[in-house]
């Protein structure tokens, strides 16, 4: 009877300890909203002011903080275009926000080379780090190993979604 | 009587400048050697010297307008009034009741020592900087317009990386644009009297030589742009009215007046200046009231229409304005005595900010009172 009781907590607590730390393993980085998608008149104007706002975010945290934006941005419009099934577009915006997320770090550390204290700044790269990969992580559970994305009079392209969410994870996990 | 005058006032304002430094701030480092803490531990004194400071320095203002008023106090008295008032006050602690100084010169730092842009990274983001010991608006991107920000480029190199020299180098830079409006004002209004009126104010001196607000850079540009209209300059005054904006905004309400004055010269009609200086003064009060609703009226705000004082003909007006000035300067000292922001110190603000006001107006209905007595006699 006891030995029951006994089997019971250490189940309770086994279960406990594995909830509870799976949950504090979750990045409390906060990821904006979907922004205008590919199609829409207003997404070109969003472009052009990307371009512009690469030079008011002067500065090397100016930058960091820049190119940590652009790639929250598409990861978020990469996430939402998977989940309309618009694969090829949303291959193309994780592919940008790969490309944004690399640049971050050289930033921090051009910033640490003038002196500049980069710690919370880095804390804050390794919490949308881990909050990339959960994103990841998900898509990569729901998305096809790889879709032929075949356009109206135009070539076939291969996607191979799964390789690209993997290599994205990876970056990530670089900076973590 | 009059060397005496101007003897005592000099001694009053040495006086000012050593009670100054009763305010250090204790994380003050590069103070530290001169460090009271008197001002902190002594409320109630440090409250009733600073009011006899404000006192006495509206009596000395008083006896050098009644002086002027008599056409005693010539140009000559005026230039060494204001020699001697900028060279004591720009030996004070800045930081007495305000802490922009410090405001400016990490929006400075930031710009220009950490080239990062100020609008979007905070001195707070500089964990080791040795100004988040003492400043209070750490955690603000830029408050200013990008005009402020390029002029402060020169005070901070002025300053090879010293805290001190910086700190004098940026009131050398409010006390130059103080004797260019002063220079501006005299050049259009060629009235000493009326230039006494803004000079010596209290509250100009004050936020001015002492506070080290920008607020006279803004209205001296703003000045500048309606003499450069006056002068057939359009485009200048254009310039300027877009530079005094882009110090700290608040001039956009003069933008009415500008076109006012266009529509004038569109259909070939006079300007009347008396007219236009009345309309500036009142815009520049209206924001002042209006600034009420995005934080509360800091006293240094009423430099935006103190500055078109010596132009306004309507006495009512001047004494209305004049009175606001006293209240102003008693907004501190709730505060001072208190040392919160909350509890009872917002309504006691608001309350020593009307009193002079009120007693103003109290004294222009008795006096219409007497002299309608006076009319009915006859």
């Amino acid at each position: 009877m006891f030995a029951k009781h006994k089997f019971i907590i250490v189940i309770i607590i086994f279960l406990f300890c594995v909830l509870t730390s799976s949950a504090f393993a979750k990045s409390e980085y906060v990821l904006p909203y979907p922004s205008t998608m590919p199609g829409s008149i207003f997404y070109k104007v969003s472009l052009v002011k990307e371009k512009v706002m690469q030079y008011w975010y002067f500065g090397n945290f100016g930058q960091f903080f820049y190119n940590l934006k652009q790639s929250d941005k598409y990861l978020v419009e990469a996430k939402t275009l998977f989940e309309y099934n618009q694969y090829l577009l949303g291959f193309q915006a994780l592919q940008k926000s790969n490309k944004y997320f690399l640049k971050t770090k050289p930033y921090l550390i051009k910033a640490q080379s003038e002196g500049k204290d980069i710690s919370e700044n880095s804390n804050m790269l390794s919490d949308a780090a881990l909050k990339h990969a959960e994103v990841l992580t998900d898509l990569e559970g729901q998305l096809p190993e790889s879709f032929v994305w075949t356009p109206e009079r135009d070539k076939p392209t291969n996607l191979n979604l799964k390789k690209t969410i993997e290599e994205s994870i990876k970056i990530r996990e670089r900076y973590l | 009587m009059k060397k005496l005058l101007i003897l005592g006032y000099l001694i009053h304002l040495l006086l000012f400048t050593i009670f100054s430094y009763f305010f250090v701030d204790p994380n003050l480092i590069y103070l530290r050697n001169i460090y009271t803490g008197f001002a902190f531990d002594y409320r109630g004194i440090t409250t009733f010297i600073y009011s006899l400071f404000i006192l006495s320095f509206f009596v000395f203002y008083f006896l050098f307008l009644k002086l002027a008023g008599k056409k005693l106090l010539n140009q000559k008295d005026l230039i060494i009034l204001v020699a001697i008032t900028i060279i004591s006050l720009f030996f004070s602690y800045p930081a007495l009741v305000s802490y922009d100084i410090f405001n400016y010169i990490a929006t400075a730092k930031v710009s220009f020592y950490y080239f990062e842009n100020p609008y979007l990274i905070m001195p707070i983001q500089f964990v080791n900087d040795p100004l988040l010991l003492f400043m209070q608006a750490a955690n603000k991107t830029a408050l200013y317009g990008p005009f402020w920000i390029l002029l402060t480029s020169f005070p901070f190199i002025l300053g090879v990386g010293q805290f001190l020299i910086t700190l004098f180098s940026f009131k050398l830079l409010i006390l130059a644009f103080y004797l260019l409006t002063l220079y501006l004002i005299y050049k259009v209004s060629k009235n000493t009297e009326g230039l006494i009126l803004f000079a010596l104010n209290p509250l100009v001196v004050f936020e001015s030589l002492v506070g080290t607000h920008n607020d006279i850079v803004m209205m001296f540009f703003a000045i500048a742009s309606l003499y450069l209209f006056k002068n057939k300059k359009m485009l200048f005054a254009a310039i300027f009215l877009l530079l005094s904006i882009f110090i700290k905004f608040a001039t956009i309400f003069l933008i009415p007046v500008f076109i006012y004055l266009l529509i004038q010269k569109i259909n070939k009609k006079e300007v009347n200046w008396d007219k236009v200086f009345l309309l500036a003064s009142i815009s520049m009060f209206t924001i002042f009231l209006l600034s009420s609703f995005r934080e509360e009226i800091y006293p240094w705000y009423g430099i935006w229409f103190l500055v078109f004082i010596p132009f306004i003909k309507n006495n009512f007006l001047k004494g209305f304005y004049l009175s606001l000035s006293i209240g102003l300067l008693l907004r501190y000292i709730p505060y001072m005595y208190l040392g919160t922001y909350f509890g009872p110190t917002p309504i006691f603000k608001i309350i020593l900010m009307l009193i002079p006001v009120f007693l103003f107006l109290i004294y222009k209905v008795i006096k219409i009172g007497i002299n309608s007595k006076i009319v009915g006699k006859f």
